[in-house]
């Protein structure tokens, strides 16, 4: 460990810790503009010149370029240095344009903060600036070049440590161009990060263009839950509006990037059609009326039907707090337990992979970065859980090998073996991994031969045989082997499987190697406060059309986005005596709801949410609600009189709302959640005593066993050679629910595809991009389909999108024949 | 004795001359001519930097000069400024809404020293006299004039270089844009 001295003061860093950081960890910041802790050194700026006095090096040096070495004595503040920064300054301000009051980096530029604190006021060099051309980059990104001074962090962030192409340095010298070939769209799903690693205003955020300076904004470290992974972010909200949404460093979760999804899903926090005023039978009433009418039409049909005709129904999307206190009143006032998940399948995989993982198995998303082996199973991770792909790129980078095993044609930015598999056969092949594993360790053990190799169990093809077999010998071969599952797409038992793997891997290894993708934000708190076993959306209409329940009560959820049958969901909706809906978001089911209680955005009232490691993390208020100032005052100036009412302010958390209309009045505060969270789960008591700037997590020390029966009711694969098996699959944009509503991902996202392999799309003479029909008992359904001959045969991937009308389809079966699907006439 | 004599003597003729001499002052301005304004019947010019009323000024194009970049209302020691900004049709960053409290506002003209496009000036207008302090609420209608004020010429946007305002390359002090395909020097 060198020993050093910075300005008089001592420290000791770790090798190859450079001066610069070594600095910033005595709280010494060196001016820098190339230099990112996650991209390391470039040397490009020449800003971080600092003198050494003493030591190995002599003289002005980079502080970014050199170790930390012993004997080293620096000077930070030496005459020479601050003289040279002080020029370095200035060269880069000879062609920076003087747009500083237009540029939305105003008030948060590094640029701008360098040049003040050097002293660069006026500009002593007469000549002319140096200009470019801007490039369109996509709906997410503005590009202003002219601002740029070649820090070459943006091609340094995009092409090294996202791994994509298509942005990058051009040309020599005082002529560099960061940009794209031509204009056009970013292609990575990360590129809204350029925004924040940016140090001058080249890359500014499109959504947030011209609304806000960073000295007025409400600023609140805050939680994406747009997928399960809870990334860290910085929330901002202006005259009652969220207007941007920045990275937030989290050692760890996400490090110090988000995805664009999570950082341009906002908008739905300001939506003009949100609904903000409370509603009864049609007709508009106050948050009071509508939780007396909602409070009494429940109790009465409690009353004269059981308690049992009441149905609650959550999603993931929920806070730990609203589910802890649906549980609450469904349990005291006999109300069936609240249904957060759509499918039974999801709430079994999902329950079966909570349960599995413990404290000694669990692995973070940064953790995941140093693994040396990846197995990702049924998992298509920029889809699905986009910084998941990042963390996968950054093992990458270290050379670890990252097997993955999907039905669809997964894309990453990092080289992968793709084994393109059924659904089906997913399961088998990590049990068969599971046996070779242990049966090869038992061997080892006893006789010391190491040449056993896996037998084939089941119909399964010669050449997956040689495939498991390498990932057999990888498993063993790597030092820090970690298990990726998904929960979307596998089979029942799967995430059972994977566990069981990971188990093995804990015994051989003794390292942590499980890491599960669950289906939400919040499955992870939905799962541990569900009764056991849990009950699904799709049993709670089975119970509606059977007449045993006749009242809902929907809390920020929308089955139309989840349930596959729309025309089944509709009828049964129409049977019910009351359909209460409590949310934030304009959805089908608060449009045909009786009574509609509005709630608050996690923005306005913040809240608890447990991501897929079990980690409870938990977010303040960003504001205090209310209809955006812009909205109230039709885009002129807000009212001129005086009011202390906030047009909009009414609406309370889902938690509050939900207590009120169960009769508890006095429950309300916020030491009471917090009891009633301890109560209904023993591990969040924890919430009470830790900061809510701190996360922990929610773990046993071990978890369970793997199941006694292992006999679970796995659907089988398709046996007949004439139908396609049906994949629905979440992308990137257009399946998320909350970012579906924000009008720029609506004006980014591609169009979704049907995705089939080139074997099963040749015979009926499909083509890529063609357009195709599939007919079914429910309707039509035409969309353009993807052919692909990376993903698995006898498989039909269809996204749940937004705009790809899937619930239509029917009672979706599990298999398609070919007969059903042809190409459509349509251009 | 006939030094307390000579004494008394002395102080009265300081008194005699004290007189005289401010009688001989009001005489003296008893025909000079007034300089007292008959003031409101009379309005003296004031000079073109006194601070007073707060106008916003349009460059030569005619067209607003406010960004709306938030410089004036961050440095009010009054906080009497508020706007928010937004992107008009033609992509241009401009002022939603802008207002002023001249109720609050202590024609400092901090906001006058920040404006970077020269929008904001204070005017020599200081009478402000309102029967409802809600009148001092000052929207941008009110407060938008149709000229330059006291720089008739200032463009904020011929410096600035953005191409909303003229293509790249040709506003002030800027060279030709880099042509990032040609492989000439």
């Amino acid at each position: 460990m060198p020993r050093l001295v910075i300005d008089d003061l001592q420290i000791e860093v770790p090798e190859g810790t450079k001066v610069i950081e070594a600095a910033e960890r005595l709280g010494i910041m060196i001016p820098r503009f190339c230099y990112h802790k996650a991209l390391g050194s470039a040397g490009a700026c020449r800003m971080c010149a600092v003198k050494f006095i003493h030591g190995p090096f002599k003289g002005l040096q980079m502080s970014c370029m050199i170790d930390a070495q012993d004997g080293m004595v620096v000077s930070t503040t030496d005459e020479e240095a601050v003289a040279f920064r002080r020029q370095v300054i200035e060269w880069l301000m000879m062609n920076h344009p003087h747009d500083c009051p237009v540029c939305d980096e105003g008030g948060q530029c590094l640029l701008q903060d360098e040049t003040v604190s050097g002293g660069h006021g006026l500009r002593r060099y007469p000549g002319r600036k140096r200009t470019y051309h801007d490039q369109y980059l996509g709906e997410f990104i503005a590009h202003e070049m002219n601002r740029c001074i070649h820090c070459y962090r943006c091609s340094r962030f995009y092409q090294d440590f996202a791994g994509y192409r298509d942005l990058g340095p051009m040309q020599i010298a005082n002529r560099v161009y960061f940009g794209r070939f031509r204009d056009g769209p970013l292609e990575s799903p990360f590129a809204g990060n350029l925004v924040d690693i940016c140090p001058t205003g080249v890359y500014t955020d499109r959504s947030s263009r011209y609304k806000a300076r960073r000295w007025d904004l409400q600023r609140v470290p805050f939680l994406c839950i747009h997928c399960s992974l809870g990334c860290s972010t910085v929330a901002s909200a202006r005259y009652r509006e969220v207007v941007r949404i920045e990275a937030r460093f989290n050692e760890s979760v996400n490090g110090h990037f988000i995805c664009d999804r999570g950082r341009f899903a906002y908008p739905y926090a300001n939506l003009a059609d949100r609904p903000r005023r409370a509603r009864v039978d049609g007709e508009d009433a106050s948050l009071a009326e509508a939780v007396r009418a909602a409070s009494g039409r429940l109790d009465q049909i409690s009353m004269n039907a059981g308690p049992d005709a009441v149905a609650l129904v959550a999603s993931d999307r929920c806070s730990l707090e609203t589910l802890a206190v649906l549980k609450r009143i469904s349990r005291e006032k006999g109300w069936r337990h609240p249904a957060v998940f759509p499918r039974p399948d999801l709430e079994h995989k999902t329950r079966r992979a909570v349960s599995r993982l413990d404290r000694r198995l669990a692995v973070s998303m940064r953790e995941l970065e140093s693994a040396d082996f990846i197995l990702a199973v049924g998992i298509d991770p920029v889809h699905e859980a986009p910084m998941l792909a990042l963390a996968l790129r950054q093992a990458f980078r270290e050379d670890a090998g990252i097997v993955v095993m999907d039905p669809r044609p997964v894309s990453a930015p990092f080289d992968f073996d793709h084994v393109a598999i059924a659904p089906a056969e997913i399961g088998g092949c990590l049990s068969r991994i599971t046996e070779a594993l242990s049966a090869l360790q038992a061997d080892s053990a006893a006789q010391g031969k190491e040449t056993r190799r896996p037998e084939a169990a089941g119909p399964l093809r010669a050449d997956l045989d040689s495939r498991i077999a390498g990932i057999v010998e990888r498993l063993r071969g790597s030092r820090n082997p970690v298990i990726v599952c998904g929960t979307d797409i596998v089979r029942d038992s799967t995430p059972d499987r994977a566990a069981d793997l990971a188990r093995l891997l804990l015994q051989l290894k003794a390292r942590p190697c499980l890491f599960f993708v669950l289906p939400g934000p919040n499955s992870f708190g939905a799962v541990l406060l569900a009764e056991s076993p849990g009950r699904s959306f799709s049993d709670v209409v089975q119970d509606i059309e059977q007449g045993k329940v006749k009242a809902l009560l929907v809390v920020e959820s929308d089955p139309f986005k989840n349930f596959p049958d729309r025309e089944r969901l509709e009828r049964a909706l129409d049977r019910l005596d009351l359909l209460a809906a409590m949310d934030y978001l304009p959805t089908s089911v608060v449009g045909r709801a009786h009574i509609v209680l509005p709630t608050c955005t996690v923005f306005e009232c913040g809240g608890s949410f447990i991501n897929q490691e079990g980690r409870v993390q938990r977010v303040e208020p960003v504001h205090e609600g209310g209809i955006p100032v812009h909205q109230v005052s039709g885009g002129g100036h807000p009212p001129r009189v005086f009011s202390h009412e906030v047009p909009g302010g009414e609406i309370e958390a889902a938690w509050r709302t939900a207590l009120e209309v169960a009769g508890y009045t006095n429950a309300r505060d916020n030491l009471s959640i917090l009891k009633i969270m301890a109560e209904e789960h023993p591990g969040f008591a924890r919430c009470r005593d830790i900061p809510t700037s701190r996360s922990f997590r929610v773990l046993p020390d071990a978890g369970d066993r793997p199941p006694v029966c292992e006999e679970t009711g796995d659907r089988a694969a398709p046996e007949a050679a004439d139908t396609l098996e049906v994949v629905l699959v979440d992308r990137f944009f257009g399946t998320e629910e909350l970012s579906g509503y924000s009008p720029v991902i609506q004006n980014a996202d591609s169009e979704p595809l049907v995705f089939l392999h080139v074997r099963d799309a040749e015979p009926l003479g499909i083509a890529h991009s063609d357009w195709i029909s599939i007919a079914l008992e429910g309707g039509g359904l035409e969309v353009r389909a993807g052919v692909s001959a990376q993903m698995a045969e006898g498989v039909l991937v269809i996204p749940r999108h937004r705009l790809l009308e899937w619930q239509k389809l029917g009672p979706v079966p599990a298999q398609i024949p070919f007969g059903r699907i042809s190409r459509a006439g349509k251009e | 004795m006939a030094k307390e004599e000579s004494s008394i003597a002395k102080t009265a003729a300081e008194m005699v001359k004290g007189l005289a001499g401010s009688y001989a002052v009001t005489l003296k301005h008893l025909f000079r001519k007034p300089i007292t304004e008959q003031y409101p019947e009379y309005k003296k010019p004031l000079p073109a930097r006194s601070r007073g009323r707060i106008i916003l000024t349009v460059d030569p194009d005619g067209d607003e000069r406010c960004v709306a970049c938030y410089l004036c209302s961050a440095v009010c020691p009054t906080s009497c400024i508020s706007m928010e900004s937004r992107e008009r049709d033609d992509g241009r960053r401009h002022a939603a809404w802008f207002r002023i409290n001249f109720a609050r506002c202590i024609y400092c003209g901090l906001c006058e020293e920040a404006c970077p496009t020269l929008a904001i000036q204070l005017t020599p207008d200081f009478e402000f006299c309102k029967d409802d302090i809600l009148k001092f609420v000052y929207e941008k209608e009110d407060l938008l004039v149709n000229h330059g004020g006291r720089n008739q010429e200032y463009n904020f946007y011929r410096h600035a270089g953005l191409s909303e305002k003229g293509e790249k390359g040709t506003h002030i002090n800027e060279k030709p844009p880099v042509d990032v395909k040609s492989n000439m020097p």
